[in-house]
């Protein structure tokens, strides 16, 4: 009965448990209900307004996907629009070993299926390691075992296996790929490749790229900024797979493909410096190769620039050139000859035909730099064409007797013949009568104490007196070595544009490669203007100075550089290097004498002598560079300046031997032919007693020199019999046309003709002695004087 | 039988009343809002996963169905006289045991992530957590019992112990103090934790010894019970997270999670960059990021994080306003409530409510290490859900039996 009573009655005990509840849950409510959500929304707030910035910066970074656009490289062209550099799309070949096993655990998995339930098995072959390998390996040419070594790498997703490879085989691996069903385990991965059309090409001026595209060496290096172009970039959102959200894309930046450089060179004018420097390399055997420079001297843009030792652009890692791979091959066989020693040659060597020896050595001009005194000397006022200067053999300076070149001394010579002669003495007199102080300033002005300013990398200085010494008394000797182009080193490109000074009426100019660089719609974004740095001398002392330069040529050291209707001047050099019995022989040409319009440097480093101590090579001729480096600069001034298509002067004396054709006489009236003849300035004799011409001896459309003698048949032909070539090495010029022309052949002279003396000899001929030729072909002689000293 | 006919007719009157419309209210809002963020993120798994079968809707529809069971359950729930669950509770929390039980045995409990706390589907029978219902029982038996604490000690007559004994006198000093009545509560916690051990369910574990205690505090037990079995639990964690390699590993991941991006930071770090990249406004709805295959569990346990991103501070704080309003709504109808039994029955649930939201968002927040917690009425999970709206519907029926106030 109680209990029924209590609800209305609560006892205390009860009241009081009832408060105990309302209180502990009014608790519950504040706690629960109000407490514990302040540290979630203080800790809201930090996350989400405080460190907002750096937490939106980590998730874009994470959800966008930046992928870069390669940008095309530039192309790089020469002046007459050929392709000297290129780029192209290329191929590398990837294995994924990781994914070659994920490969292989499918096709367990799928033939397990097929077993199990019936289905057909998988209809392409098990992507074993051995299969793959194989196949690659066939495609590829890469040994098998060295893929399997590749494919065993199995936590690798990355195994590069061919580099590069062409379109040809990489369509194959994609064949192989797709038939096969190995993707992703092989990937084809584009990337691309450098290409030089022309291989060795002016490799020392063009330079290549690296594995990563970069330029590495050359202009490739110079102009890396203009060529690669700026990488584009496709920012686009990602899924956490990595998948793109293609069409949550968010930003596109185009790729700005790179400019192309148009260069000065030209390759043909850059061949014909090769081919010169090559022959006369050859010739001289010059241990140390050589370089060979054509410039404009007019605007300081450099036409052809060869280099040897020279190498494949294509591929720079390989030793090119004959003399150091023979090097190395001893080396190799070499037994006491480490492996670190032999690796270090190999990178020497590879340093050695990537060097661009124009600019980044130094060399003694030698007598070359004459050119550059007698035009100072003529400036200042201090010498003159009247002056007479006398050599005895040698002079003495501060104690020291210099020597001539020529021990007996030349005696008496006016200006033109010392130069001619290139004498010493009478230089340093000269030098003398300049001054010191003079000296150095023209040193100065004509940029020997600066870089040229080249566009290309690693140009390197000069290394000249100090001034204060050299004005002083003891630079006295410096004064006289300095005088004939001794004592001093200066970069060949120095040399060039100091000589281009002397011959251009006295600019001078800073060299460049680069003609301009050009955008992919053809817009100029830079050109290379003609930046003159100084006037040296006047345009008088500039035509005087080639009066007597192109004398040189014509009668005096540089005559091995003679031919006929070109006017080329130039000066001879040979110095010697640092190093005993090693030569430097060089030559440096301009023509026309009266209006230049290109200046070559030849230059060989180190003929082979006879023995260490010889001036003389192992065949007998004096190291020079009249006998050197002249032939072969004379025929590339004159294959140049044909190529540039500069019209051809000659003198009174050459024109009679300037080449004609054979005009086509054969049918015609004997009185015809002799007027056609006449005309051509040939002369002719008769055979048989017709009066038509039936044939003719050479045949219409022959070159033959000026006034040949022209063989006519009146009745009959001319006999089809062979002749046997005489020997004419040796000879003189008089003696080698009459030995040919006893058998019926013409001669045609080149090489030191202009001014024979007693020691032009014939060097060469074109047709090898013994040989069987028809009657009336012309052989081609050579000459060349080689008692020159200089 | 025909007084208890008119009693029940009188019960019957009671549990006719109302409803509580702002509670349920506030629960159809968090529903129907939980329902669009796992929609928006769950669209990208969805559309990813083969089990999908691409379709970007499809844990939004099925979330969905079961969201409209739920309700209807609810409101099953809320008809019901819950007096009935007084009785229905022993059955409840001795049927929970028993399937806290089953789940341990291969076969009938699915092992997921080297543990096994679902039951697998049955029949019709979606999988379920054992410990889900284990929480309902806790609270229904722990309130059925604790509502009728000082009846029960006033009309038992009290045992006598020989106090000359030193059992005797143990046992009255331990009665004095309050521990023998509490050996029977703390039996069943300690077996549910032990069971639960086996699956392993740390933070089941933690909701149902929370619930428990928050039903025994609401209850009156003495408050030093509470000082000294906190205490103990502060010393016991501490031992474990400095003994056992795993915990140390965990606490080291929370403190800094940027030192292990690849192993086991990384659901933490990428949480961070949802909450964080989110800002004041968020990035509109529907257009987070981070549920692209970066955010784990972005439907499940972290969809709080996804909110952040796409709704922004704002939206957070919102959906943590009406949670808030729900708790307090809860507490007060457990204050209003017709009896002892109605007030802390709803203090067990709304606490139980209240403390997951709490563990949740600090888990997504990385206020607190990780553990497995889902958050109420938003994280994807068809069962989880319908037991969640039952409890709702036991609130809403207590709320049914509130007196009127009075006019006077």
């Amino acid at each position: 009965m109680a209990d029924n009573i209590r609800p209305f009655q609560r006892p205390d005990g009860d009241r009081r448990a009832n408060r105990t509840i309302f209180r502990r849950t009014m608790f519950l409510m504040v706690l629960f209900g109000v407490l514990i959500f302040l540290p979630l929304l203080w800790k809201l707030w930090t996350l989400q307004i405080l460190d907002h910035e750096f937490y939106e910066q980590k998730a874009i970074e994470q959800q966008t996907g930046d992928k870069a656009v390669a940008a095309k490289r530039g192309v790089i062209y020469d002046s007459q629009g050929n392709i000297l550099a290129i780029s192209a799309t290329v191929h590398d070949i990837i294995l994924s070993p990781r994914d070659v096993g994920k490969l292989q655990a499918d096709y367990a998995k799928k033939v397990e299926t097929a077993k199990e339930k019936g289905k057909p098995y998988p209809n392409y072959p098990e992507p074993t390691n051995d299969f793959i390998a194989q196949g690659l390996s066939e495609i590829l040419g890469t040994p098998k075992d060295d893929l399997l070594a590749r494919l065993a790498k199995t936590n690798s997703a990355y195994e590069v296996v061919a580099k590069k490879t062409e379109e040809e085989v990489s369509s194959r691996v994609r064949e192989f790929i797709t038939e096969n069903k190995l993707s992703p385990g092989i990937v084809v991965q584009p990337t691309t490749k450098r290409y030089y059309p022309y291989s060795t090409l002016a490799a020392q001026v063009i330079g290549f790229v690296n594995a990563d595209n970069k330029g590495a060496y050359g202009l490739e290096a110079m102009y890396e900024e203009e060529l690669s172009g700026e990488v584009g970039r496709v920012v686009t959102a990602k899924n956490g797979a990595g998948t793109e959200l293609l069409y949550r894309y968010e930003n596109y930046i185009d790729a700005l493909d790179g400019y192309d450089l148009h260069l000065t060179l030209d390759a043909t004018i850059q061949h014909y410096c090769e081919k010169a420097l090559a022959e006369g390399i050859a010739n001289a055997d010059a241990q140390k190769g050589g370089f060979a420079i054509a410039m404009d001297p007019n605007t300081g843009a450099i036409l052809g620039w060869a280099n040897a030792p020279t190498y494949d652009l294509n591929s720079p890692s390989a030793i090119y050139d004959e003399n150091l791979l023979k090097g190395l091959a001893l080396l190799k066989e070499d037994a006491s000859v480490s492996e670190e020693e032999y690796n270090a040659a190999v990178a020497n060597a590879r340093n050695t035909q990537w060097r661009n020896k124009a600019v980044n050595d130094t060399y003694e001009p030698g007598s070359t730099f004459k050119s550059v005194v007698l035009a100072s000397a003529l400036e200042a006022g201090v010498v003159n064409e009247n002056d007479t200067f006398y050599c005895s053999g040698s002079v003495n300076i501060a104690g020291h007797t210099i020597r001539c070149h020529k021990r007996q001394g030349h005696g008496s010579q006016t200006l033109a013949e010392a130069v001619m002669n290139s004498c010493n003495p009478s230089f340093i007199a000269i030098g003398q009568k300049l001054g010191a102080e003079t000296f150095y300033q023209y040193l100065r002005d004509f940029g020997f104490l600066n870089l040229t300013g080249i566009d290309m990398q690693g140009e390197s200085g000069s290394v000249v007196w100090d001034e204060d010494f050299f004005v002083s008394e003891e630079g006295i000797s410096s004064l006289a070595t300095a005088s004939f182009g001794q004592r001093l080193t200066v970069t060949p490109l120095q040399m060039l544009c100091a000589t281009s000074a002397v011959v251009n009426g006295g600019h001078l100019l800073t060299p460049h490669v680069l003609d301009s660089i050009v955008d992919e719609e053809g817009t100029v974004i830079k050109h290379v203007e003609t930046t003159e740095v100084r006037q040296v001398i006047s345009e008088q002392t500039s035509e005087r100075t080639r009066t007597i330069l192109e004398r040189v040529v014509s009668e005096g050291t540089g005559k091995n550089a003679y031919v006929a209707g070109y006017r080329i001047g130039g000066k001879t050099g040979t110095s010697q290097t640092l190093v005993a019995g090693e030569y430097v022989v060089s030559f440096l040409g301009f023509a026309p004498a009266n209006d230049p319009k290109v200046i070559v440097l030849v230059a060989l480093d180190s003929p082979k002598t006879a023995s260490p101590e010889s001036s003389y090579t192992p065949n007998g001729q004096f190291i020079s560079g009249g006998g050197m480096a002249a032939p072969i600069a004379g025929q590339l001034l004159a294959d140049i300046l044909d190529h540039m298509g500069v019209e051809k002067q000659y003198t009174e004396g050459e024109l009679s031997g300037v080449d004609t054709m054979v005009p086509k006489v054969t049918d015609f009236p004997l009185a015809e032919a002799e007027r056609l003849l006449k005309k051509a300035g040939l002369t002719y004799r008769t055979v048989g007693d017709g009066t038509a011409v039936t044939d003719q001896i050479p045949a219409a459309g022959a070159t033959v020199p000026g006034s040949s003698e022209i063989v006519l048949y009146l009745g009959g032909t001319k006999p089809d019999e062979a002749v046997t070539v005489p020997d004419v090495t040796g000879k003189a010029p008089q003696a080698a046309r009459e030995a040919l022309a006893k058998v019926g052949l013409y001669m045609k002279a080149t090489g030191a003709t202009g001014y024979y003396t007693s020691s032009t000899v014939a060097g060469s001929q074109s047709v090898a002695p013994g040989a069987q030729v028809a009657l009336g072909t012309v052989v081609e002689v050579r000459f060349a004087d080689n008692t020159i000293y200089d | 039988m025909a007084k208890a006919k008119r009693d029940l007719t009188l019960e019957e009157q009671w549990a006719k009343g109302p409803i509580d419309l702002p509670f349920f209210t506030l629960t159809l809002l968090l529903l129907g809002f939980g329902l669009i963020m796992v929609f928006s993120a769950s669209s990208a798994t969805a559309f990813y996963e083969e089990l999908s079968k691409h379709d970007p809707t499809y844990y939004a529809k099925r979330q969905f169905l079961f969201a409209v069971a739920g309700v209807f359950i609810m409101y099953l729930t809320s008809r019901l006289n819950y007096q009935q669950l007084r009785w229905m509770s022993v059955f409840i929390l001795g049927f929970s045991i028993l399937l806290l039980v089953l789940v341990l045995i291969p076969g009938i409990g699915v092992e997921r992530n080297n543990a096994r706390r679902w039951i697998r589907s049955i029949g019709p029978i979606p999988q379920f957590q054992p410990s889900e219902i284990a929480k309902v029982g806790v609270v229904l038996y722990f309130s059925a019992r604790l509502s009728k604490r000082d009846s029960e000690m006033k009309l038992k007559r009290p045992k006598k112990w020989d106090t000359r004994t030193f059992y005797g006198r143990l046992m009255v000093f331990l009665k004095r103090i309050g521990f023998l009545e509490l050996v029977p509560y703390g039996a069943i916690l300690l077996l549910i934790v032990v069971l639960m051990k086996f699956e392993p369910h740390m933070s089941g574990t933690i909701l149902i010894l929370v619930a428990g205690a928050a039903v025994l505090f609401a209850s009156g037990i003495r408050l030093g019970w509470f000082v000294g079995g906190g205490s103990l639990m502060v010393a016991g964690l501490t031992l474990i997270i400095t003994t056992t390699d795993y915990m140390t590993k965990r606490i080291d991941l929370w403190r800094d999670p940027w030192s292990y991006p690849k192993d086991g930071g990384y659901q933490t770090i990428q949480s961070l960059y949802a909450i964080g990249s989110g800002g004041l406004l968020g990035l509109g709805l529907g257009r987070s990021r981070q549920k692209f295959l970066y955010l784990p569990e972005e439907h499940n346990d972290f969809v709080f994080a996804i909110v952040c991103e796409e709704l922004g501070y704002i939206g957070a704080a919102i959906v943590l306003l009406l949670f808030a309003l729900l708790i307090l709504r809860g507490y007060w109808i457990a204050l209003h409530a017709r009896d002892r039994f109605g007030a802390l029955l709803v203090v067990g649930i709304t606490t139980l409510l209240a403390f997951q939201v709490f563990l949740n968002i600090g888990v997504v927040t990385n206020l607190f290490p990780v553990t497995g917690i889902s958050l109420p009425f938003f994280s994807y999970g068809g069962t989880a859900l319908m037991i969640q709206l039952m409890e709702m519907g036991i609130i809403l029926s207590v709320s049914r039996q509130i007196p009127a106030p009075k006019q006077d």
